[in-house]
């Protein structure tokens, strides 16, 4: 069996994790902001997995899976305040929430 | 034994959250004492516990500085529920009050047993579950008056805090990947001074130092600061600092110890710029919230200077100076909270005045405020002082000047509202504030406990003496 060389793996995580960093930086709606971090957390579980699968370890998985488990908590509690907001601004962008400047 | 205070904290959030179904709106007053006599069992726990020893295969452990960070953030939440028993009682007043005070306190107990695990995890998952546990609570009681404000503080405090934990984690992934290990005792040795390690490091200071609220990552503390109801942002203020001290401190001192003094420049520098933004920009602020926001990201910047140092001396400056300013600070948001729960205002001219109506109130609010200023003898002299000669030990007198410039900036803005309590008139109609019991005593103690620390050099020996068991423990 042929394997992806962790060099690729690797470099495809630093480019996930790129993006969703720029995601969460220019755009201005909320759940797409919240979607960059996702694709971010992601890229962590494939560098911290391709680490692990590349060399025998086994830890790294671990952490992969309470990662996952985390990052679900997470948006479970970032998409209720989401509805909360919505319901009272009736948006989800976060330009059009501003009280809280001076 | 070992974790006994974790497991009353949670036991106390579990017995709390179950009870809260049974009680009636009434009864629900009853949780208030009850939630402060589980952490008041956790302080008599963490008193029995020792301070040397390893749970869980060595994933848990306890070291004698493990053990000063679970009693401030211990202290800290005891008095937290203290201040905030006014605002969860059913009497309180409609606008401001906060709901549902069983599931309120379970977050923040919740909270608090993240924090405490926090302080003694020695591996990178137990420190990223335990750390996300003292972040994610904090969304929720950031935005819990479920009104626009909270709303949007909540949201923004959650993207920001997201972001940080992802940029943190893939820090800890680029260790794992150079390492193989998990283990942050067994890093240093499988650690070499290249590209890597550096990128890492940034990585996870850069994650870390949204929590610590240093510049460039301090965006979000205005705004949430603003936003979170008063008794949660002295709790975020307070235990979420320290919190993240404790994670800078693990990762620093433990893994990236051989490297801190080639990195040392680095930190002087983000010291600097985090005290002078902090500083000049808290001058022109008018909401007493936002200005502690930025009262507190410069406290960040003095806090960092005990990183210079790497052996004993610097740790145990920053374990006492955290202690000193858990005590202020809360001293300071004690006549906050009761302020904005009684007139609804956080403007810092609605404080014109307050010596004439409340005298006591006013003098606490003015020693609080010379405690974090620094003025000596009171305990925020004191640390700072310490912290200040650990730079100037290190060989960074410059940073010392600046520092000492700042400390002097910032006793002009304290004094700004210092000025508005004593030498402005009180506004027409202006009626005294009526301080709970409770709230009372959490502020007297407080108070005390921020002149004391500078006067008795008992608890500055102990951690000093705790540092120094530390640092052999740590094998160097």
């Amino acid at each position: 069996m042929t394997s992806i060389p962790l060099g690729h793996i690797l470099l495809l995580a630093a480019l996930l994790f790129g993006i969703g960093l720029a995601g969460v930086l220019t755009r201005r709606n909320i759940l797409v902001m919240l979607m960059s971090v996702e694709v971010m957390m992601n890229a962590v579980n494939l560098t911290l997995v391709g680490f692990s699968r590349y060399n025998g370890w086994t830890e790294g998985h671990v952490l992969a899976f309470f990662i996952i488990a985390v990052a679900a908590a997470e948006a479970a509690v970032g998409l209720a305040m989401v509805l909360a907001v919505f319901r009272l601004k009736q948006t989800t962008y976060v330009d059009e929430l501003r009280l809280l400047k001076r | 034994m070992l974790m006994l205070p974790e497991l009353i904290i949670v036991a106390t959030g579990f017995i709390l959250l179950v009870l809260d179904l049974f009680l009636t709106e009434k009864q629900r007053d009853l949780l208030v004492p009850l939630a402060l006599a589980g952490i008041a069992a956790a302080l008599g726990a963490l008193w029995l516990t020792p301070d040397h020893g390893v749970l869980l295969g060595g994933r848990f452990a306890m070291d004698p500085l493990a053990w000063w960070f679970k009693l401030t953030f211990l202290i800290a939440a005891f008095v937290t529920v203290m201040l905030t028993s006014g605002l969860l009682e059913s009497a309180a007043p409609e606008p401001r009050k906060l709901h549902s005070p069983g599931e309120f306190l379970t977050i923040l107990l919740f909270n608090l047993t993240g924090m405490l695990l926090l302080a003694s995890t020695r591996d990178l998952i137990t420190l990223y579950v335990a750390l996300e546990l003292a972040t994610i609570p904090l969304f929720l009681l950031a935005a819990w008056r479920r009104d626009a404000l909270g709303g949007e503080a909540g949201l923004k405090y959650m993207v920001i805090g997201a972001l940080a934990s992802a940029l943190m984690l893939y820090g800890f992934g680029v260790l794992y990947g150079v390492t193989g290990t998990m283990r942050l005792d067994a890093m240093p040795a499988l650690l070499h001074a290249d590209r890597t390690t550096l990128y890492a490091a940034a990585l996870i200071v850069a994650g870390v130092g949204f929590k610590l609220t240093l510049v460039p990552f301090h965006m979000w503390a205005p705004e949430v600061y603003q936003g979170a109801p008063p008794p949660v942002t002295a709790w975020l203020s307070v235990a979420s600092k320290a919190a993240g001290l404790s994670v800078l401190m693990l990762v620093l001192f433990r893994v990236f110890r051989p490297f801190l003094h080639d990195v040392s420049f680095a930190i002087a520098v983000l010291a600097t710029v985090t005290m002078t933004i902090g500083n000049l920009v808290a001058i022109v602020q008018r909401n007493i919230l936002r200005f502690m926001a930025f009262s507190a990201i410069s406290q960040a910047g003095y806090l960092l200077l005990g990183f210079l140092a790497g052996g004993s001396v610097g740790a145990a400056a920053m374990v006492f100076y955290l202690l000193v300013y858990a005590v202020t600070n809360l001293s300071v948001f004690a006549v906050i909270i009761l302020h904005n729960q009684q007139t609804g205002s956080t403007e810092l001219t609605d404080y014109r005045g307050l010596s004439q109506l409340n005298p006591l109130l006013a003098l606490a609010l003015m020693f609080g405020l010379f405690g974090l200023g620094g003025i000596p003898p009171l305990a925020g002299f004191v640390g700072k002082f310490l912290l200040f000669s650990v730079a100037a030990q290190a060989g960074y007198h410059w940073l010392v000047g600046v520092a000492a410039v700042n400390s002097t900036v910032s006793l002009y803005y304290y004094l700004r509202l210092v000025r508005q309590m004593y030498i402005e008139a009180p506004a027409e109609g202006a009626v005294p504030l009526k301080p709970g019991w409770m709230l009372s005593a959490g502020l007297a103690v407080t108070t005390a406990a921020s002149m004391l620390l500078g006067v008795v050099p008992t608890v500055y020996e102990s951690v000093r003496a705790s540092a120094a068991a530390w640092l052999q423990s740590l094998g160097q």
